[in-house]
């Protein structure tokens, strides 16, 4: 069964957030709490299930983070705007994927996706949304280091 | 002490390579000369609090190595530091978000050169990860970054012409070379991704042999 790989070259993407991150991680002043919480989420993930983690992943950037962030500086919201409208580029491809049966979704996935959206609950919307787009550095790279390989999506 | 008595240290960083993570920072400003310490404390990301490290409390140097306090490279950290001096203590001096993976520098490989008349081969050996300690076992920077390559840069010391090439595996022929020329080069490793600082290896220098069929002829006139 082939699997599912973003085909989108993601480094362009880790250089925009680049340029914005050190502004965005230090509106985050809850340094105990993290939203991906990788070791108990993204490290537990297996090859088989990186489709479907993947795409819940950007849906949760989509769908919740990027519509709950508020940002005032025209020049940062440039930029989340372009990763954005990238993670919606990803998510489109990962659906067709999907649609051939190929991004099955198995509990592993289920779950990690459930502990972040627990996470992202217990913060008031606007630092949970400022939170996640301060661990964007931490998705990219586990999209990169996953998604490197024979291209299908 | 009275906190706040002091200004802060500045320009607190970390400066990390092969995963080898120095806390630095610079004296606080118009302190020249008077007698100040230093005391470090971290935090893991998503963990509760502050945590010491008893090998930097109360020091005069303006450099702490958290190698091993930051060892888990996937994880993210913080750092802070303040200065004392007397009974008066700065604020904490912070750093911002600290993430190995992303952020530690590449260093240059090992390069083994051998020459032929027209051609040099180089061989590339990626470099190791910061350990602990020397009988820990070695692991390469290529084992975490599978997607690891090499700028090589080459510099014809006749003609003056310099050229470089990416390499991905660790052996590169150069070929169609001057013979009897001296060529020097070097190799900076780079991980596709978020820009990262750079350090090139040391310049090596390899005269390519004399071209064997002008001797001969030579010998036959």
């Amino acid at each position: 069964l082939r699997r599912c790989l973003i085909s989108m070259d993601i480094h362009p993407v880790e250089e925009t957030f680049q340029e914005i991150k050190k502004t965005i991680q230090a509106k985050d002043t809850f340094q105990n709490v993290t939203i991906l919480s990788t070791s108990e989420t993204l490290h537990s993930i297996k090859p088989s299930d990186v489709c479907c983690m993947t795409k819940n992943l950007l849906a949760f950037y989509v769908d919740r983070v990027f519509k709950d962030h508020q940002e005032l500086n025209p020049q940062i919201l440039r930029k989340i705007s372009s990763i954005a409208n990238s993670f919606l580029y990803m998510h489109k491809a990962l659906q067709r994927c999907q649609a051939q049966r190929q991004c099955h979704c198995r509990e592993a996935a289920t779950n990690a996706t459930r502990i972040i959206h627990d996470n992202y609950d217990q913060l008031e919307v606007r630092s949970a949304a400022i939170k996640s787009l301060g661990e964007l550095d931490v998705l990219l790279a586990w999209i990169d280091k996953n998604h490197q390989g024979t291209l299908v999506a | 002490c009275i906190s706040g008595g002091l200004p802060k240290p500045t320009n607190i960083t970390f400066l990390s390579i092969n995963m080898k993570n120095i806390l630095q920072w610079s004296p606080p400003e118009g302190l020249q000369g008077a007698e100040v310490t230093y005391t470090v404390q971290y935090f893991i990301y998503g963990q509760k609090k502050w945590l010491s490290k008893s090998e930097c409390r109360n020091i005069n140097r303006t450099c702490c190595d958290l190698s091993v306090e930051t060892s888990d490279y996937e994880h993210q950290y913080y750092a802070k530091v303040k200065a004392i001096w007397e009974t008066n203590c700065s604020k904490w001096a912070e750093t911002g978000r600290f993430y190995p993976f992303l952020e530690t520098q590449i260093g240059p490989p090992r390069v083994a050169l051998t020459t032929d008349e027209k051609s040099i081969s180089i061989v590339l050996t990626a470099p190791e990860k910061w350990k602990r300690s020397p009988e820990e076992s070695s692991i390469s920077m290529r084992q975490i970054y599978s997607n690891l390559k090499y700028n090589v840069s080459i510099y014809n010391t006749k003609s003056n012409r310099m050229w470089s090439q990416c390499v991905t595996n660790h052996t590169l022929v150069l070929v169609w070379l001057e013979p009897d020329t001296l060529y020097c080069i070097l190799v900076e490793s780079f991980v596709p991704g978020p820009p990262r600082l750079a350090q090139p290896s040391e310049k090596q220098c390899v005269r390519t042999l004399k071209d064997q069929t002008s001797a001969l002829r030579v010998k036959i006139i």
